[in-house]
């Protein structure tokens, strides 16, 4: 966290000079650690002291993603298997759990009477669901989205319903004495209210729902890069198995960032610099709209 | 980019009903035997197969071959529960350590932070097929499975709420001549402990998903081999009884959490406050 700090704080003259020097200093030393313990590894992969079929080299490991990405590329079409299957599980899933949220907020008896169910499906393991979903629909695709819609299901809906629940009560009175309609309070209050809170849950259940895919997969499938993990280390290939963890670790940082730059993008006013950036877009297109309408006139 | 998280898994907004316990248990009651009513219906006229929607009645009749006339699901059952706490208090108990480690040691923190976030965006559950490959098939394999899933979540949160302790509060502490092991057991800790809590209940909600996804992929016992067996074989009902009972485990856990962490904070709920404040009283006065 303080690297974080120095580094944003970085202003003008000697002070950011030092900051610089200390911010290089310090990628040089995190560098040198991550040199030094693959150096390390490699030397003991290499004189034996470390079991090849345990924990095989990173020049292996290395190897292995060379011939997954480049040689066969393989790799690439049971990506896009998972990938899908866990985007469009996180859709369908949050559909029906922001709908489901939004209709408990606004209802005090369908909360009442939706919740022990909420709560029945919470705390059911999602993934025991698995083999009843390969019954009803097949070892293919269609399984897994299920597993995935189902998995995302419980953090967007609560995380929608608390963010709608948390409105606050004083700018609903004023809405209210202002004359707006429901549909307006909902939309211009309500939904902006509970926007931060909203994504706090879509990104948990994003990683969530590549989690679902990935152990359907395990399950029972024939493609996807769960099954092509799986496969590898059955084959006793670890280093290949490897190589599928580092790119299943990178498709989930990928997903993550997407939902970090959707963050930014739709709740910019919780992020200083895009507030900034919006405000002036908007100022910009006030002024002109302004300017036109002066020269009209 | 290392943050706690103290996610709430309630259902918020639900003020106490007023109407009488009778007059809500009959209300949910009924609407559930709707929903079973309707199902029922459903399947016994050929609106849905019965093959892979086994009818209500069906699923509660398997209850009674699963758990009395063959007892099978009692193995199954020791299997699984023995995996999860096992790899609960494992996971759960290196998570606090390291955590706490790390937490007291800059240096440490800083190194070991990219390497956690690496670690974080992997599916944990993943590493599953590569932990079969290094423990063989058994219990180590699981053991580790479900370990390694319990350990983020005490980990960053523990991690998390030392890292934000009340710098003032440690300044005080210092005045007064503390140690560094009083700072750390009478304000550090008592202060992180709602998060470190948060942390831990979040270990115990995914340690039985985990230890599933474990007997999943290597096992022949425990309680997923049962549902995956049933559910090839087409006995969907008793599927269903397996399922039911997977969510009743995990209600008890839940619930058993929410006791434990009820008791050890204490001082967040104001008939805990009460309790332990008139406990401390009596043992004041009795010494005085």
């Amino acid at each position: 966290m303080n690297g974080e700090d120095t580094t944003s704080k970085r202003g003008s003259g000697v002070a950011a000079q030092l900051t610089d020097l200390v911010f290089l200093r310090r990628i040089f030393t995190h560098f040198g650690i991550f040199s030094a313990f693959i150096g390390v590894w490699e030397w003991a992969g290499r004189t034996g002291r470390l079991n090849d079929l345990i924990m095989p080299a990173p020049s292996a490991i290395a190897e292995a993603l060379w011939r997954l990405y480049v040689v066969t590329g393989q790799i690439y079409w049971h990506f896009f298997v998972t990938f899908f299957e866990a985007v469009v599980g996180f859709f369908i899933g949050g559909a029906i759990g922001m709908g489901l949220a939004i209709a408990a907020a606004l209802s005090l008896t369908f909360r009442r009477y939706i919740a022990p169910y909420a709560v029945a499906l919470n705390v059911t393991p999602g993934i025991a669901v698995t083999p009843i979903f390969i019954a009803w629909f097949g070892f293919g695709w269609s399984s897994k989205i299920a597993l995935a819609a189902l998995i995302v299901f419980f953090p967007i809906f609560v995380n929608t319903l608390s963010g709608l629940l948390r409105t606050d009560r004083d700018t609903a009175e004023l809405f209210r004495s202002l004359g707006a309609s429901k549909a307006r309070t909902f939309f211009k209050l309500m939904v902006p209210n509970a926007a931060p809170m909203i994504f706090a849950g879509l990104k948990i259940a994003m990683t969530s729902a590549l989690v679902g895919a990935i152990v359907a997969e395990f399950a029972s499938a024939t493609e996807g890069i769960g099954i092509l993990m799986q496969r590898f280390s059955h084959r006793l290939d670890i280093a290949s198995s490897i190589a599928v963890l580092l790119s299943m670790a990178l498709m989930g940082l990928f997903l993550f960032v997407i939902m970090e730059k959707a963050d930014r993008q739709v709740v910019f006013w919780k992020h200083q610099d895009r507030l900034d950036a919006v405000s002036r877009n908007r100022r910009r297109r006030w002024l002109s709209a302004a300017t036109k309408e002066l020269a009209r006139t | 980019m290392i943050q706690g998280n103290m996610n709430d898994d309630a259902i918020p907004g639900l003020p106490e009903d007023d109407s009488p316990l009778w007059k809500r248990v009959l209300k949910h009651t009924a609407i559930l035997f709707s929903l079973l009513g309707v199902w029922e219906f459903l399947t016994a006229f050929g609106f849905a197969d019965p093959l892979l929607f086994p009818r209500p009645s069906a699923i509660f009749g398997s209850f009674m071959p699963l758990y009395v006339t063959r007892g099978i699901v009692w193995e199954h059952l020791w299997v699984t529960m023995s995996t999860v706490l096992a790899g609960f208090v494992v996971g759960t108990l290196l998570g606090i350590f390291l955590a706490v480690l790390a937490g007291l040691s800059e240096t440490i923190h800083r190194y070991m932070k990219p390497y956690v976030i690496i670690l974080e965006a992997t599916p944990r559950i993943a590493i599953g097929p590569l932990m079969l490959a290094w423990l063989g098939f058994g219990f180590g394999a699981k053991l580790a499975i479900v370990t390694l899933v319990c350990f983020f979540a005490p980990f960053i949160n523990t991690l998390t709420a030392i890292l934000s302790a009340n710098p003032a509060q440690v300044e005080l502490m210092r005045s007064l001549g503390a140690s560094k092991w009083q700072t750390l057991t009478k304000t550090i800790v008592p202060d992180a402990m709602p998060m470190i809590m948060a942390g831990i209940r979040m270990a115990m909600a995914s340690a039985l998903g985990g230890a599933l996804v474990a007997e999943f992929i290597s096992s022949n016992t425990g309680m997923a081999v049962l549902l995956k067996n049933l559910a090839a074989m087409l006995n969907m009902s008793s599927a269903f009884a397996t399922l039911l009972s997977l969510t009743v485990i995990g209600y008890v856990l839940y619930a058993m959490m929410e006791g434990i962490e009820r008791r050890v904070i204490f001082w967040q709920n104001d008939a805990g406050l009460r309790r332990v404040s008139a406990q401390r009283k009596r043992l004041w006065e009795a010494r005085a």
